[in-house]
């Protein structure tokens, strides 16, 4: 995915943002240095300026998680740039025009392509706010069962791959097993009751019901997302799938040797809790 | 132009070359001879740059038509927030608005197609059966991809993409 190489670029950022244009426009200044005193050197030596603001300008676009495809050629046209030979004024006008252009999208990746990117869905440990989420639901000192914790990881795994009808099964068995569910053991069952349902409703692409499952008010100590009260049926019916598959998500944590499996779905986590 | 079942639409793109081609080849047939010696294999050649196109887009939309069918019988119905990076491959549903269309001059149109989930991209390599516009609600079928193949965040290759009739509160206002 391509927030695999969106590391924590908060920080570097803003110094490699400023370095697009001072690279590019320092080149064309140390080119026009070079064709006002009619220095005898190469003039191309100072394109090299442009060619490092190019590659800066790429990392910063690959860094993204929407990745724009114009930013991250830039390092080929200025190759291209530095191959052609072209007369000493020619050289210094292309400069000045690449340095301006070098800028524009510089502006247009950052207001268009996302400035700062949320930290990676990182594919090793569990990152922000999931992490935090995962946190709460251990501290709710819900007991579990490893047994329990493991059909959860299945139900939510399964959910992420769109795999619904093996979903909802997996989440039927492990109703049975928590007849006598109480607290926040009573809200995990209602998790698995909430993803069974919508899961065989997805199966058979069939549309939200009039009347569905969702959380009891004693749940909400649990919740990723409060259902706020005005919310309408739709808003409604899709939080209660959104905090049921997250409360899964945390619950299955506990079990180290499904983790795996559940860092290759953070990115899922992390967007149902509207990332 | 319709062959068969299939509309085939040549892209503008395509259009604009040939008119272009077809320019040069008069003006330098009505001052050169021995370009007229040659019109016998240059004409051919002109209207290729029209029939390549055409048989490239019938073919592709042959192909689009012949799959639509196994889509509808095994695409899930989902909403935009549930597609993430573990359903690549996977064939699904999604309804939504048009808030963007992007490329459709190619005949490769890329669609944002929101609900009231979330937004997703939608690419379609070959001209869709419909002039699909913005905040026109349509239903999409497709296979979720990464954006760049293997990298890049989850889109739809689109299939087919269908205006449909819905009341407003389904979709994203």
């Amino acid at each position: 995915m391509s927030n695999d190489n969106s590391r924590d670029i908060t920080v570097l950022n803003p110094w490699l943002e400023y370095l697009v244009p001072l690279l590019s426009f320092g080149g064309a200044l140390v080119g026009i240095f070079f064709w006002i005193t009619t220095a005898s050197v190469d003039y191309r030596i100072s394109i090299l300026g442009c060619v490092l603001a190019s590659w800066v300008l790429a990392y910063l676009a690959w860094m993204r998680p929407k990745k724009d495809i114009v930013a991250l050629s830039t390092p080929v046209y200025s190759f291209i740039f530095l191959a052609v030979p072209t007369d000493n004024f020619s050289a210094v006008v292309l400069e000045v025009l690449y340095a301006v252009s070098l800028t524009i999208l510089l502006i247009r990746l950052k207001f268009r392509f996302g400035a700062q990117a949320v930290k990676a869905p990182d594919k090793k440990e569990l990152v922000d706010p999931v992490k935090t989420y995962v946190e709460k639901i251990r501290e709710t000192g819900l007991s579990l069962h490893p047994g329990l914790a493991h059909a959860a990881a299945v139900v939510f795994v399964r959910f992420a791959e769109g795999e619904f009808f093996d979903a909802a099964r997996a989440a039927k068995s492990s109703i049975a097993e928590q007849n006598d569910a109480i607290g926040p053991e009573l809200c995990l069952k209602h998790a698995f009751e909430i993803v069974r349902e919508q899961s065989n409703l997805l199966d058979q692409s069939l549309p939200a019901p009039e009347t569905f499952l969702t959380f009891s008010a004693d749940d909400a100590p649990m919740l990723a997302q409060v259902p706020d009260p005005k919310f309408g049926k739709s808003e409604e019916y899709d939080t209660a799938l959104e905090n049921a598959l997250l409360i899964l998500f945390a619950v299955a944590w506990n079990v180290e040797s499904d983790r795996p499996h559940l860092l290759q779905c953070q990115a899922f986590a992390q967007r149902l809790l509207g990332q | 132009m319709r062959i068969g079942n299939v509309d085939v639409k040549v892209s503008i793109i395509a259009i604009a070359v040939f008119v272009f081609f077809a320019i040069i080849l008069l003006v330098s047939s009505v001052y050169s001879p021995e370009i007229r010696l040659q019109l016998i294999w240059l004409i051919p050649v002109l209207f290729m740059l029209l029939v390549i196109p055409m048989a490239l887009n019938y073919m592709s939309r042959k192909e689009y038509a012949d799959m639509e069918p196994q889509y509808e019988a095994v695409a899930k119905t989902v909403r935009v927030k549930l597609i993430n990076e573990s359903m690549i491959g996977k064939p699904v549903r999604i309804e939504g608005v048009v808030e963007r269309v992007n490329f459709r001059f190619l005949n490769r149109p890329q669609y944002i197609v929101a609900d009231r989930s979330g937004s997703i991209s939608v690419k379609m390599f070959t001209s869709p059966n419909e002039d699909v516009k913005v905040n026109d609600i349509v239903e999409v079928l497709g296979q979720v991809i990464h954006r760049y193949l293997v990298t890049g965040d989850p889109c739809v290759n689109c299939i087919s993409i269908k205006k449909i009739k819905k009341p407003a509160k389904d979709s994203k206002s």
